[in-house]
């Protein structure tokens, strides 16, 4: 009999992420979405798990992982000089992908004391979290929530709508009628997959290295927006008619 | 494991300016909550800290860095200083060899090959990346070549010396590469992970950019039809940013390894290097097209927090982008941040814990007063968060 799983989810959003795949050298590029090692090692520097510790990686990297695509965002090239230090003359150029005003929604499905315990360091991050790049910090907290006894295709079924007010607004005649996941297969599963090269292997500085995973491209219906209770807290604006009236004074 | 978080937070308004520009020479921008913003990369920024530290001398020169591939030129002068009698061709041997022992590859770049064959002097060789080496580095790496200086390449050879090399090489890191990291990518094991964390400061309301068209009048010109010598167009804007930063202070610390000196308190070190990011990261900025702009401003609102916890972005209080109303940004984004921050305070953070100081100016930023203890001064700001650091490392929350 196979074990039951759990599910964790995080909400990655924030102004900026970059999720480089096969980025190296002068240009990096990013994915549409979220990578898988960039997600796991998100994880695992909250844990607290030093870049060389093979070991203790490897039951993260052992995750099933999957994205749902809640607001797709867009692509900002960012053009970076360096000069040296000594002769101020310019280094090489380079150029590095952002996705702006994206939120995904990741989950990583497994063994329930491991994700308690994954849950419990997104909440006090030994390493704090960033969305692909140092530079590129969530806005607001990362965790979503777990999920006891589930599979990660159920809870992104469930999950609700985690896209901006803003954007919500924006949709709000022509919301789409579904969203993308990108995830990978299922131990049982069979049919046509993609392959992506990020899952972790090493984070050793050295030599990080990672494997190719399968990609299972798919759509879930539209979920309903967050309830009540969470819109309340991301959107604190209310008394701000107030704040705009004593301007005018 | 005990894990200290500083972030800091700041409201800062500039003025029309260009401080980080694309490579179309427009000032860099970003898209959030649907509108495009100012931008300002976390890249530019960290620069300008670093040069902060420098210039302002917030730190002595033995605790920086230097970020160069003439590292075997700099090495060969700290040599020659420690030993005058040396020749300048032996110190720069001496200095390849030492370089090399860390596990950095050199190499003596090809143009500055071919100028040699040409009867120029002997060029010195060079790293293949930027490397990042603290002053005290390299004056323990100068040492070491003095140490083997009679047969260099066979008292490197010996396992002893060359572990040696390495572990000076990755101790004692100064404090920029401690905040800032260093990536080297051909020795992976003297990489040191940053500290610290800087986010793209972005504005808080939309912003467009401007193009001012310019001419440019020839003071000598007095027969030919009169007309402009030059024209051009400069691309501008100006913005009210948010700007933020979170800084593992446990991680510093574990960067800075033990104390500097015996008689000094553990947490000494730390707690210099904390003050000094502090205060670089709210005074310093990135001087691009300065002479053009004159952008000179200091933030008009500083929040700074020392948790327990996990460090928390406030950006999202701007997702919806402020409007002006006709009284600027500032009073608006302000009032923003008294709304939010008490409430993903509650939700989030850890009130027992957690500490927060204010440093702020003028009226519009009047709401932000009850978030914290207010600092008259920013001296006063980074002079209570170095103590409450200190103390927290002796005696963790």
């Amino acid at each position: 009999m196979i074990t039951p799983t759990s599910v964790l989810a995080l909400r990655l959003a924030g102004p900026l992420q970059s999720w480089g795949a096969s980025s190296r050298f002068t240009r990096r590029t990013t994915e549409s979405a979220p990578t898988k090692s960039g997600v796991i090692g998100l994880l695992a520097a909250a844990a607290g798990i030093e870049r060389g510790d093979d070991a203790r990686l490897a039951p993260l990297a052992a995750l099933r992982f999957g994205v749902r695509i809640d607001q797709p965002g867009t692509r900002v090239r960012d053009f970076q000089t360096a000069h040296h230090s000594v002769t101020g003359k310019s280094m090489p150029l380079s150029e590095r992908f952002y996705l702006a005003d994206a939120v995904f929604v990741a989950v990583v499905e497994g063994e329930h004391t491991l994700l308690a315990e994954l849950y419990a360091a997104l909440r006090a991050p030994v390493y704090p979290p960033f969305l692909g790049r140092r530079s590129c910090p969530p806005s607001g907290p990362v965790e979503l929530g777990l999920h006891e006894r589930a599979r990660l295709e159920d809870v992104l079924l469930d999950v609700p709508w985690q896209a901006s007010d803003w954007y919500r607004r924006r949709l709000l005649h022509q919301a789409p009628d579904k969203l993308t996941v990108l995830r990978e297969r299922a131990v049982d599963e069979r049919g046509a997959t993609d392959a992506l090269r990020d899952q972790p292997l090493s984070f050793a500085a050295a030599h990080r290295r990672h494997a190719l995973r399968t990609v299972v491209t798919t759509h879930v219906a539209l979920p309903p927006g967050p309830p009540d209770e969470w819109q309340g807290h991301h959107d604190p604006f209310e008394a701000l008619p107030g704040a705009l009236e004593d301007e005018s004074v | 494991m005990t894990r200290i978080f500083l972030d800091v937070h700041a409201l800062q308004t500039v003025p029309p300016s260009n401080l980080n520009r694309d490579d179309t020479g427009a000032p860099k921008t970003a898209v959030y909550g649907g509108v495009p913003r100012a931008r300002v990369s976390s890249q530019a920024w960290k620069r300008a800290i670093r040069t902060y530290f420098r210039e302002e001398q917030l730190l002595d020169p033995s605790e920086l860095g230097v970020r160069t591939k003439k590292v075997v030129e700099l090495l060969a002068e700290r040599i020659t200083g420690l030993d005058p009698a040396l020749g300048v061709e032996e110190a720069l041997r001496l200095a390849d060899e030492t370089v090399k022992a860390t596990g950095l590859k050199t190499e003596v770049p090809k143009r500055k090959a071919d100028q040699a064959k040409d009867g120029g002097p002997a060029p010195a060789p060079e790293s293949k990346y930027l490397v990042f080496l603290s002053s005290r580095q390299l004056d323990g790496l100068a040492r070491l070549a003095l140490e083997g200086a009679d047969d260099i390449r066979a008292f490197l050879k010996d396992k002893k010396s060359k572990d040696r090399a390495r572990e000076i090489a990755d101790t004692r890191h100064s404090v920029d590469i401690s905040l800032f990291g260093r990536m080297v990518a051909d020795a992976a094991d003297i990489n040191v992970d940053a500290a610290v964390q800087v986010a793209h400061a972005i504005s808080v309301h939309r912003v467009e950019n401007e193009s001012d068209y310019y001419t440019a009048v020839d003071d000598e010109n007095t027969e030919e039809e009169t007309g402009a010598g030059m024209i051009g167009t400069v691309d501008f804007n100006s913005a009210t940013l948010y700007r933020y930063a979170a800084l593992g202070v446990h991680q510093l610390a574990a960067n800075l390894g033990q104390g500097l000196r015996e008689d000094e308190p553990r947490s000494e070190p730390v707690r210099r290097a904390v003050e000094a990011f502090v205060h670089g990261f709210v005074a310093s900025l990135p001087t691009g097209k300065i002479n053009t702009f004159g952008h000179h401003t200091h933030p008009d609102a500083v929040i700074v927090k020392l948790r327990a916890t996990r460090p928390v972005s406030f950006v999202a209080a701007f997702e919806d982008p402020v409007r002006s109303n006709g009284g600027g940004h500032l009073r608006e984004a302000s009032d923003r941040l008294a709304a939010y921050i008490p409430d993903i305070e509650r939700a989030y953070g850890d009130q027992e814990t957690t500490l927060t100081w204010v440093l702020r100016v003028g009226p519009s930023t009047g709401k932000l007063t009850d978030l914290g203890t207010e600092s008259d001064t920013l001296t006063g700001l980074v002079a209570a968060v170095g103590q409450a650091v200190a103390e927290r490392l002796e005696k963790p929350a």
